[in-house]
């Protein structure tokens, strides 16, 4: 009897075991972590809580978990839904993996502490005022570029059209609407608000102002994250992630299109 | 003389105006408060220095972007010990001011003429070579970040 209780607790365990690890590769995936990644931590966490073996197959939309403990195996398979990018997020989840390896969180804790993560959001109306100074950067490194010295009209024309894009794109987002259509509306209202200088004449360069007010919609982590996958060997996650980065890239453009027609400004070609 | 000071006064302002969009994106990443001056940091010396290799030493963009990377990884890897947390929370921020945004816009809106348009020369070229430069410098920044990884910490994870 007491045989059997135990062989039933240690199942219980492993079963808990395999569960926290698929969580972990989840948690990783959803916020943006490199493949690489959410397989070692994943791996690292399972082996620091007693498990003999842990195998990861990550796909585009779902992964697989197997454990092996004492002989036996349990497998688990979760599916992958995008949280949007949190570093904060992949922090934490890395840090419970370190503390699970020295031995200073058990099995429950590491449960315990993986679900008590909240995902850290900075303030939407700082995020974009943020950004529009960011694209106000770039369209002074371009002036810069160009050798023009003096021209602060530009980079203020930028910094209206980006932060309100910004703005538009978060509050869109916040309605659970597909990214592709956030990308597209409002990349059609910076071009648009871009396009004013153009037309009335605001400032001296309003190319500049309207190739730099869209520059936040250029998926720099998906896009770096597709290649390093591919790279370290995760071929079809790397191509899905560059296939979304691509994808996001012509809803923009899409976008920007839609409001050179509306306005009638030819300005990038 | 005079000339060093210029160009050091350029490479100051260039780096100080990279080090905003680092930040600005590290924020859209949601990275943790206090690593986000890390990323401005690490996003002023990747610009500053790729500006240097570029434009003082004369190396073609994509491999002083490669260097660039490369070198900023670095840093990233002796923060991440530090914070214990993975290098690219703070390196793909530092890598957002080098992202080739235009040259990526520009070839898809090429590309997207040449069907509003009807097919010409002068368009396939515009998207043909914005389109590889923006390819093979996003490919440099990533291969630059990963390259510490695939060259010294090849069996051991860094954090």
């Amino acid at each position: 009897m007491t045989a059997t209780h135990a062989g039933q607790d240690r199942e219980d365990a492993q079963r808990e075991i395999t569960r926290l690890c698929a969580q972990t590769s989840r948690m990783l995936m959803q916020h943006g972590a490199e493949s690489a990644l959410a397989e070692s931590v994943a791996r690292r966490l399972g082996l620091a809580l007693g498990a003999d073996e842990v195998e990861i197959a990550l796909m585009a939309n779902g992964l697989t978990v197997t454990t092996v403990q004492s002989g036996r195996s349990h497998t688990t398979v979760l599916r992958i839904i995008d949280r949007g990018l949190n570093m904060h997020v992949v922090t934490e989840v890395q840090r419970t993996m370190l503390l699970a390896e020295e031995r200073h969180l058990d099995l429950a804790a590491v449960a315990r502490r993986l679900d008590a993560i909240q995902p850290l959001r900075y303030k939407r109306w700082l995020v974009s005022v943020m950004i529009g100074l960011s694209c106000a950067c770039f369209a002074r490194l371009a002036l810069m570029a160009r050798g023009i010295e003096g021209d602060f009209a530009t980079p203020a024309l930028t910094f209206a059209a980006s932060a309100v894009a910004m703005q538009a794109r978060q509050y869109l987002a916040h309605f659970h609407f597909n990214p592709l259509v956030n990308f597209a509306v409002a990349a059609f209202i910076a071009t648009s608000i871009a396009a004013q200088g153009m037309l009335h004449g605001w400032v001296d360069n309003p190319k500049i102002a309207m190739s730099a007010c869209v520059l936040l919609f250029v998926p720099g982590f998906p896009l770096i994250n597709a290649v390093s996958d591919m790279v370290k060997g995760y071929i079809n996650t790397g191509i899905s992630r560059g296939v979304m980065a691509v994808l996001l890239l012509l809803a923009s453009c899409g976008g920007i299109l839609l409001s050179m027609t509306v306005w009638n400004v030819w300005t990038w070609l | 003389m005079d000339m060093a000071v210029s160009t050091l006064l350029f490479t100051l302002q260039d780096m100080g105006l990279a080090a905003v969009p680092a930040v600005g994106f590290a924020m859209v990443f949601n990275v943790p408060r206090g690593a986000l001056l890390y990323c401005a940091l690490g996003g002023a010396l990747g610009h500053g220095l790729r500006l240097t290799l570029h434009r003082t030493v004369g190396m073609p963009i994509e491999w002083a972007t490669l260097i660039a990377a490369f070198a900023v990884s670095l840093l990233g890897i002796y923060w991440a010990r530090r914070w214990r947390a993975h290098p690219k929370v703070f390196t793909v921020a530092a890598m957002i001011p080098m992202i080739p945004g235009v040259y990526a816009f520009t070839a898809l809106l090429a590309v997207i003429e040449i069907d509003r348009r009807g097919f010409s020369e002068e368009l396939l070229n515009t998207a043909i070579t914005n389109g590889l430069k923006a390819l093979f410098i996003v490919s440099a920044l990533a291969v630059g970040l990963a390259l510490p990884g695939l060259l010294f910490y090849r069996r051991r994870p860094v954090v």
